[in-house]
């Protein structure tokens, strides 16, 4: 069987990009004589033409698909909902992506604010620093070390 | 009753033609969105939203289409929608599986299988892989193929739901045949099913 199709192969080239437009009997008369014949041949279009075709058959399945009894009862009961709730519940919706915006927002700002506290304490401490240095000025270390003795 | 007056009726809040609308095209709306998201009860769920925005926004209805082309119309929107917002929550879900070692998505997979225990491996199999390489299409390119597929409409019918032109339907459906004859070939070369 394998040598079969490998011998097919060999004389005459798969058309597997024709098949689905044959299935839906889209090729022009010519093409699909064409098609017809070189189907006769080839194991492995024949094959795939199958595969094709089983899976186009599920669509026929899902088209027949029995709809619920109660599709109305059920829509009935939607239409009947009250209004007010169904606006509550949009307001609910939207109120809270608007609190965590906000709640976002007092986070950036207290952020900022507290960058800038920190850079004013920065700034005070490297005058303190500069301070110190200027004691030393007033105090050289020679004399310093000479106090010690 | 004819069209015009079931929309007259329902612009002026009348629940029987309302009925008289759901129960004469529930199928067909249902259908075109099972088409799109691959799940009965997601469908049915769809198509009530579908017939609630044709009651609460029937007022705004022109009547220069058919009613048929206006519930195709959003049945297809509201589809898409879901489907990306899906894929949007899978992401999401993705994030949370890689912390929680995905405890919850296989709940969900068992549970969705559990909904047909009569069908057979393969069958199961074949429709999810049909299911995933639609899926895949781009967007027009899977409302038009659904349409034609699912709801057999012509492509003059496809393109007023489209809003596009007849050119432009048959180039979305050919590439999408193309696109899914690549995915199903890719398939069979692999052996999936």
């Amino acid at each position: 069987m394998v040598s079969y199709i490998k011998s097919n192969k060999m004389k005459t080239k798969c058309i597997h990009k024709d098949l689905i437009f044959y299935l839906d009997n889209e090729l022009s008369f010519d093409k699909r004589t064409a098609v017809e014949k070189h189907l006769e041949e080839c194991a492995d279009c024949r094959s795939f033409l199958a595969f094709l075709q089983e899976g186009m058959q599920i669509i026929e399945k899902e088209k027949n698909t029995e709809i619920s009894p109660f599709f109305y009862t059920r829509l009935s009961a939607r239409l009947n909902e009250n209004p007010e709730h169904q606006a509550q519940s949009q307001w609910a919706r939207l109120s809270q992506p608007a609190f965590f915006l906000l709640l976002l927002f007092i986070g950036i700002y207290s952020g900022l604010k507290l960058g800038r506290n920190a850079s004013t304490t920065k700034e005070n401490n490297q005058a303190t620093s500069v301070q110190m240095l200027n004691d030393f000025a007033a105090e050289p270390i020679e004399s310093f070390l000479l106090d010690e003795l | 009753m004819d069209e015009a007056q079931l929309i007259k009726g329902i612009q002026q809040g009348d629940r029987k033609s309302f009925q008289i609308l759901v129960e004469t095209y529930q199928r067909m709306v249902v259908n075109t969105c099972l088409g799109i998201v691959h799940n009965k009860a997601d469908a049915e769920d769809l198509a009530q939203d579908v017939f609630l925005e044709i009651f609460r926004t029937a007022e705004n209805f022109r009547g220069d289409s058919k009613i048929s082309t206006w519930l195709y119309r959003i049945a297809t929107n509201r589809s898409l929608n879901f489907v990306r917002n899906n894929k949007r929550k899978r992401f999401f879900q993705s994030i949370e599986d890689t912390f929680t070692g995905g405890r919850n998505r296989n709940s969900e997979i068992s549970e969705n299988r559990g909904d047909q225990p009569d069908r057979n491996i393969t069958d199961q199999q074949r429709s999810d892989l049909l299911h995933r390489a639609i899926d895949r299409l781009p967007e027009k390119q899977r409302a038009a193929f659904t349409l034609n597929k699912y709801e057999e409409l012509s492509y003059q019918q496809i393109a007023e739901i489209m809003e596009i032109s007849l050119a432009s339907v048959e180039s979305l459906i050919h590439r999408a045949k193309k696109n899914l004859q690549e995915q199903l070939l890719d398939c069979y070369k692999k052996k999936c099913v």
